[in-house]
């Protein structure tokens, strides 16, 4: 079995012109964690996170790995993180796209090797045509889920 | 020179002092040139010294000082494992709120933060915990990075020059020359501590229309709470306990006739033993693992095979024709001879790293006692020979680890330090401090 018969071709995706805070908004509507981000053609561009929110409100020596482990020194109130997210709101979202975010895998990576992906980033694969990165779908662990319970 | 320690069979039927200098200046270009690991290029030079036919292996070892090596590692290990309570995030954060979060007070307790935590820990360890605070508190603050990482650097390096701990120059030339921990501070310390305002000035003046913040930014920055910062306050108590005892072994070691590298290692066990104590056998095992994990690897084996290198020259009588050489070049007058090691090991120690050259400078300065009257007379040749390695690393942001390491964690927050930017504002300031080390060697003793 590979990513080709495990992969939901239908998720919702976003278009490079999508703000951060409109990405927001569709993330909280949906309860997701992810969205793709396509541009005109259909081809991936990269994968906007919850994590980049994360990012956002967190000061930029926290984000540095292994730099501030623990930041109980640090007072802040919902005020001053939502301004943070106001201001960051009509900035694109192709902005806040990473090299670190989970890569892409393809119709043919097998399921162990995808399994393998998802231990590690924990996220959400997007799977893309090997040499074109046309957009195909995503992996979620859900789909792998339901995948073993029909099964069982 | 000391023919018995070669192995005797030379390769090629080139002398021993060729396939010696040959090595040793391939080693040299290639860490230049930095295309390779240095750990790997010494490891290698090492070994062809010795299958070279330069040193039996029995000579290499004899070559190797493990009083550096010992006193680096046990410093390594107290410190990592002391990072890990807090204690360094504590003191940034509570240095700042001394001074009410004003942006230029901020800025100067820091750094001498920096200075004062650099004198006893290793520079590297140092900025890594004093810096991420710094860019945390610059965020709050709403000012540029820049100045405070670049006075944090600068700091580093003028504060690791203060002591035989400091930096890894020092513990090679207290090691080998036999100066104690107390012969660095009655020497050295002084010529930091002109040093010290003399970089700052320039910094306030340079700086200072950067350094403008809001009241209530200051505010923000107002209500860290310090005490927060420290994690593990059980950790806390028994880390203070053994750098109070560690340091006070390094005053006493010489009366005690103890050697530096006793101190460093018995410390690191004992705070081993009490970080250990309690927890299940599969715990401590992490622990000590984690622990380990955390010293520097690649430096000790630098170290390693470096020592061979240089012993191999040493041996070979490549150390006695440089000497001569450089006590031509200066006419052989002593107070030429320290300045020139002052000034020719800032500049040299710029652009390369100052651990191989002080290596080398350390048994060429050596061999000059006989010319000067005898090994007290090289006394100041040893100080200016520090202050030039230790100082002229501020010179160029690839002048010394700790610049490299600032720059990293500098770009991945964002705020990258340029090469070009930097040499234009601290290479003038590296030039000053030498000329303040100038004028104390010239007055205390030329």
């Amino acid at each position: 079995m590979t990513a080709k018969d495990l992969l939901n071709p239908h998720p919702v995706t976003i278009t490079m012109e999508e703000t951060f805070g409109g990405a927001l908004e569709i993330l909280l509507e949906r309860h997701i964690r992810a969205l793709p981000v396509l541009d005109s053609a259909g081809i991936y561009r990269g994968m906007f996170y919850l994590y980049d929110l994360w990012e956002l409100l967190l000061p930029k020596a926290a984000t540095i790995e292994g730099a501030i482990t623990d930041l109980s020194f640090m007072p802040g109130s919902v005020e001053e993180l939502r301004e943070k997210v106001l201001e960051a709101g009509p900035r694109p979202v192709t902005q806040f796209l990473k090299d670190k975010e989970a890569p892409a895998i393809h119709p043919e990576t097998s399921i162990k090797e995808a399994i393998l992906m998802l231990y590690h980033h924990d996220g959400v694969l997007p799977v893309v045509e090997k040499k074109t990165r046309r957009f195909l779908g995503i992996l979620t662990p859900w789909e792998i889920l339901n995948r073993l319970r029909d099964k069982g | 020179m000391h023919a018995e320690t070669t192995a005797g069979h030379v390769i090629l039927g080139w002398s021993a002092a060729w396939v010696a200098t040959v090595i040793f200046v391939a080693v040299y270009v290639m860490v230049v040139l930095e295309k390779l690991n240095r750990a790997i290029l010494a490891l290698l030079g090492a070994g062809l010294m010795i299958l070279g036919g330069v040193l039996t292996q029995e000579a290499a070892v004899r070559g190797i000082d493990f009083n550096t090596i010992g006193l680096l590692l046990g410093m390594m290990v107290i410190v990592g494992i002391t990072g890990k309570c807090g204690v360094f995030q504590f003191l940034a954060i509570w240095s700042a709120k001394k001074v009410r979060a004003r942006p230029m007070g901020v800025l100067f307790m820091l750094s001498i933060v920096t200075g004062v935590l650099s004198a006893f820990l290793d520079n590297v360890t140092t900025v890594l915990l004093i810096v991420p605070v710094t860019l945390l508190i610059t965020e709050e603050l709403k000012v540029k990075p820049y100045p405070y990482l670049i006075s944090e650097v600068l700091f580093s390096n003028i504060g690791g020059t203060a002591t035989l701990i400091g930096d890894p120059p020092n513990i090679m030339i207290g090691s080998s020359v036999g100066l104690t921990f107390n012969d660095f501070v009655l020497h050295l310390t002084p010529a930091i501590l002109l040093v010290m305002p003399a970089t700052l000035i320039p910094i306030f003046l340079i700086w200072r229309k950067d350094l403008v913040t809001t009241e209530a930014a200051m505010e923000k920055v107002m209500r860290f709470n310090d005490r927060e910062a420290i994690t593990d306050l059980r950790l806390l108590k028994q880390s203070m306990f053994v750098l109070a005892c560690v340091i006070s072994g390094f005053i006493l070691a010489h009366a005690l006739h103890v050697e530096p590298a006793t101190v460093a290692m018995f410390g690191a066990a004992v705070l081993l033993l009490l970080d250990n104590l309690g927890r299940s056998a599969d715990e401590q095992s992490k622990n000590v693992h984690h622990a380990f994990a955390e010293v520097e690897w690649v430096t000790l084996i630098f170290f390693l095979g470096l020592f061979i290198l240089v012993h191999g020259l040493e041996v070979s009588g490549v150390i006695a024709k440089m000497a001569q050489a450089l006590l031509a070049a200066t006419g052989g007058d002593r107070n030429v001879t320290v300045i020139a090691i002052l000034w020719g090991s800032a500049i040299l120690s710029a652009f390369i790293d100052n651990i191989p050259f002080v290596a080398t400078m350390i048994p060429l300065i050596k061999s000059m006692a006989s010319t000067f009257g005898g090994s007290h007379a090289l006394l100041p040749l040893w100080w200016a020979l520090s202050l030039g390695a230790c100082l002229g690393g501020n010179g160029t942001l690839i002048g010394a680890s700790a610049n490299l390491v600032v720059a990293g964690m500098a770009e991945r927050a964002g705020q990258p330090i340029r090469f070009m930017a930097y040499l234009k504002s601290c290479f003038l300031l590296m030039v000053l401090s030498v000329a303040v080390c100038h004028l104390y060697l010239w007055l205390r003793y030329l």
